[in-house]
């Protein structure tokens, strides 16, 4: 209790400082919101997949030149109108300024014997983008099924696909974003504040003067991430705020978790700025070492480069590394609608390191 | 109960091979000022941050107000206060918020004005340490040493740098604190603040005491061996015209 009191008289006045610390500030909260805007708005291009086509219409029916008019004006085609012919637009397609390229021949939307308009539509895409042309080819098919239905709809149909989409993990690259960005900003705040503002402390003399006094070095360590974790909770909700505000970016989970689980991160992360810093003599020892220990983490964990992309044996690895489980599970809690109890795995990796770090920073703690 | 603070016995430290302390032995009595004085690296500040719970101790013990400092560190530095010779404050806090969050460190209610005051700094209740000058550093490092009303407080050259007009007036404010009853430890270069403060000196040289009185028996002793300065002694000196010239009045 009289420890705790200590530790709390520190913790409101290193606050205090922190809030007067014009560099800090910008550090800890408008670089991450810069970044999330940036990196928002090109991301946050609606929540379904979107393609860039050319539409060749070679066909002089009245439902072709209806098709065309409800293809535009959908949110997942954007028709490129400077593309109007098959060789601008196959030069478009090499260039990657264009996904596909759809040509209505001259027989589309005929109307056959039968009484309803028939026909074939060609589309062309680039031979190596696979993946692209399956959901384009999906996509297509289903807005076919969907006129074929209309067209036929009095009688009943046959056979038909009863599809229901299950717990979408519809995840949109706003969702990677944003919590990838939030990660980053926790890494950013336990790392490489500490290495600046808490190797200057140590260097204006301030420690020496703090260890007069009868406190011991695990209450100095508390109070400084106690200060942290606060300014953590701050900077992210900040930034969510920003995500609501500006973007299409809806939490599913509950506040709660997220709450808690920001806690556990930046108490985390804090341990490994807190073990470099305590260490450190001054920022010139601290600085390297912050880069060799964050860069790795920054590239390996998800936040920049998906995690799927990355070859097996490094995506083993990967789930190891403290910021994977954090880029993780704010990504379960905001995209999926996960709680704290789901993330057992995150935890479980979180929890590892924060023992492991924090015995490190109490051991190689250096009060000058 | 003993009219002894402190207890000095054997106190001895080691750095590598070289012993930088070599078993000093001394008692500092309460209620006195007590200097050490010796030439840049006789093991003078070594010694205090021994006796400080600061440092390691290689050898021999020190009492501190009947607590071993070596068992008990946490319990000295309780009753201890020490104005260190290198040490500094946090920025972006002011004097009074710096004072509050060293009393919350003690579990002691702050008194942040009532301190500010005592050392002349109530104006500068809301200022950084930044803003101060020298003269106000060191009486603020004072103020902060005085937060939990120690029993012992330790100075190490608390005037070096200082203009004459801050020196005097840290002597006063040194001279208030001995009437408290606050036993004072410090360590100093100039041999006149010595003689005007101290009750007693121990001069070091080596990481040895080589010498141990009352300023005046101290220099009774020279006298005895039938010293005589070299020029003639003149009724005043450069700084008696410095300062009449310019006042004793803080310039700050």
């Amino acid at each position: 209790m009289k420890d705790m009191k200590q530790v709390l008289s520190m913790a409101t006045a290193f606050t205090k400082r922190y809030f007067r610390d014009k560099v800090a500030l910008f550090f800890t909260f408008l670089f991450p919101l810069i970044f999330l805007l940036i990196f928002g708005t090109i991301f946050s291009g609606g929540d379904g997949p979107n393609f860039d086509v050319a539409l060749i219409n070679n066909s002089q029916s009245e439902f072709s030149s209806n098709f065309v008019e409800n293809l535009g004006g959908s949110d997942v085609f954007t028709i490129d109108e400077d593309a109007a012919d098959r060789e601008s637009a196959e030069e478009k397609l090499g260039r990657g300024e264009l996904d596909a390229i759809l040509v209505m021949p001259e027989s589309f939307g005929e109307v056959s014997e039968a009484g309803t308009p028939s026909g074939e539509l060609e589309v062309f895409y680039d031979q190596g983008d696979e993946q692209l042309s399956a959901t384009l080819q999906a996509v297509l098919d289903s807005v076919f099924s969907s006129i074929n239905s209309e067209l036929v709809g009095q009688q009943p149909e046959p056979f038909t696909v009863n599809a229901q989409p299950i717990q979408t993990s519809d995840l949109s690259r706003l969702d990677y974003t944003v919590s990838g960005l939030i990660g980053f900003s926790i890494l950013s705040l336990g790392i490489f504040s500490m290495s600046e503002g808490f190797t200057g402390d140590k260097k204006a003399g301030a420690l020496r003067r703090m260890r007069v006094s009868p406190i011991k070095t695990w209450q100095l360590i508390v109070a400084t991430g106690i200060n942290r974790v606060f300014v953590g909770i701050i900077a992210v909700a900040l930034q969510i705020a920003v995500a609501l505000l500006f973007f299409d970016f809806t939490i599913r989970g509950d506040i709660i978790s997220l709450s808690l689980f920001t806690i556990l991160s930046t108490t985390c992360l804090f341990g490994f700025g807190m073990a470099i810093a305590g260490w450190a003599r001054d920022a010139n020892q601290a600085a390297p070492l912050s880069n060799l220990v964050s860069f790795p983490m920054m590239f390996l964990s998800g936040v920049f480069f998906p995690v799927f992309l990355m070859p097996e044996w490094l995506q083993a690895i990967t789930r190891f590394i403290p910021l994977t489980p954090v880029v993780d599970g704010l990504r379960f809690i905001m995209a999926e609608g996960q709680t704290i109890f789901d993330l057992g795995p995150q935890l479980a990796v979180i929890g590892a390191w924060t023992v492991i770090i924090y015995f490190i920073a109490f051991k190689v703690f250096r009060w000058e | 109960m003993s009219k002894v603070a402190i207890t000095v016995e054997g106190l001895t430290k080691k750095y590598g091979k070289t012993t930088v302390v070599k078993g000093v032995d001394f008692t500092v009595e309460r209620g006195e000022v007590f200097g050490i004085l010796g030439p840049n690296g006789a093991g003078k500040t070594t010694t205090l941050e021994m006796i400080e719970a600061l440092r390691p101790i290689d050898g021999g013990e020190v009492v501190l107000e009947g607590i071993n400092v070596a068992k008990h560190p946490n319990k000295v530095k309780e009753i201890i206060g020490v104005q260190l010779q290198s040490s500094g404050f946090y920025d972006n806090l002011t004097l009074r918020e710096l004072l509050i969050m060293f009393a919350g460190l003690y579990n002691q209610s702050a008194h942040p004005d009532e301190l500010l005051a005592e050392v002349n700094l109530e104006e500068k209740a809301k200022a950084q340490v930044k803003e101060l000058s020298g003269g106000q550093k060191q009486r603020f490092s004072v103020a902060s040493a005085l937060v939990n009303k120690p029993k012992v407080l330790f100075l190490d050259e608390p005037t070096t740098g200082l203009d004459p007009q801050a020196r005097r007036n840290l002597w006063e404010l040194v001279q208030s604190i001995k009437k408290k009853g606050i036993t004072v430890v410090m360590t100093t270069h100039y041999m006149e603040e010595a003689e005007l403060l101290c009750d007693r000196i121990a001069i070091m040289d080596e990481g040895e005491i080589i010498a141990l009185d009352t300023p005046d028996k101290l220099i009774k002793n020279l006298l005895k061996k039938g010293f005589k300065k070299t020029k003639e002694v003149k009724q005043a000196d450069l700084e008696d015209v410095f300062i009449d010239l310019t006042g004793k009045d803080l310039r700050e």
